[in-house]
């Protein structure tokens, strides 16, 4: 549990840190699912970096667990629903799921790595605070 | 620390995030426009309504001479390395799917960098690009840039509808939505 937990935020802080200098790469990216407006676009693709390090760090440390876990939860289950619209409707889009780097075109591999994640977040929130977390010390507090 | 404060603090971060990214977005440098067209410098003398400039080019399909075109052609300038170029490969093969018998479709690479960003272009890296995002209408390699010099509209990609009668009917750049070149396409074959 503290494992998952700690790999989750783990990967949270790499993917948000690896996007949060490009916000344009990610907009295009975001765009090329075709699913939001250009006016939504932008301000979600400044934003979700941060938002993506602040639910990793909060992972890590084991604060709030129970609602960060079901944010991200929540979060994968998006970007799965996400590239799976993009399959389903052939559109090529680049998953742009670790920055500017990432090219890879979304594909099924990618929604049943993003379920998993969102499964692995959804067990971390169920078992919530676990080992080493933030959340006993507030409790005892 | 106690609960309520941390609670406070993440609910002001979580605020200032949001309230950040909309007021960079709306009143930021550069952030407003969302890219759909990697930025070249060429714009070349192709104009629609004017006669298609002529090229010929060796494709996948074989020799393609637009002088020698007997439908409509629907050409696109791409560049392998241009992330709007690679997603629009859907578009465009949608759109081949349902011209390919009425139109000449003839996807023409406009820069001397490969796929990769760094390398330089060449015939394997266009046939690589075809087979990576399952590409199926016809591409060429055009090792000058010839046809990007005269069609290019300042991004890539470039698209040009040229009519039977060999006028540009439509030119434009960047991810254009199917359903723009769809009805281009169908203007192109009624002529209109």
């Amino acid at each position: 549990m503290l494992v998952i937990r700690v790999l989750l935020g783990g990967l949270l802080l790499v993917s948000g840190a690896l996007k949060v200098a490009h916000p344009t790469d990610l907009a295009a990216s975001i765009a090329g699912f075709r699913l939001l407006p250009a006016t939504v676009v932008g301000p979600i693709a400044l934003a979700l970096p941060y938002i993506e390090l602040l639910l990793g760090a909060y992972l890590i440390a084991g604060l709030f667990t129970r609602i960060v876990a079901t944010i991200a939860a929540i979060q994968f289950l998006l970007y799965g629903g996400a590239i799976a619209s993009a399959v389903l409707r052939h559109i090529s889009a680049a998953c742009g799921c670790f920055g500017p780097n990432d090219v890879s075109v979304a594909d099924w591999p990618h929604v049943g790595f993003d379920l998993a994640l969102a499964a692995a977040s959804a067990f971390v929130a169920y078992g919530a605070p676990g080992a080493l977390a933030f959340d006993r010390k507030l409790r005892r507090a | 620390m106690t609960k309520r404060s941390l609670i406070l603090a993440t609910a002001v971060l979580v605020a200032v995030i949001a309230i950040g990214a909309v007021l960079v977005y709306f009143f930021g440098p550069g952030h407003r426009q969302v890219q759909t067209a990697s930025q070249s410098p060429v714009v070349g003398k192709a104009q629609v309504g004017q006669p298609a400039p002529a090229f010929e080019v060796s494709s996948t399909a074989g020799l393609f001479d637009l002088g020698k075109a007997t439908k409509p052609v629907f050409l696109e300038v791409f560049a392998t390395w241009c992330p709007h170029c690679q997603r629009e490969t859907a578009v465009v093969d949608r759109l081949y799917r349902k011209y390919g018998s009425r139109v000449e479709f003839v996807g023409v690479s406009g820069s001397d960098t490969g796929m990769d960003g760094a390398s330089p272009a060449s015939e394997l890296d266009v046939l690589n690009w075809a087979r990576r995002f399952k590409v199926t209408y016809p591409v060429a390699y055009d090792p000058l840039q010839n046809v990007a010099n005269l069609y290019l509209q300042g991004g890539f990609p470039t698209f040009a509808i040229i009519s039977k009668n060999k006028k540009i009917a439509y030119l434009d750049s960047g991810e254009i939505a199917y359903n723009d070149l769809d009805s281009a396409l169908d203007k192109a074959l009624s002529g209109h």
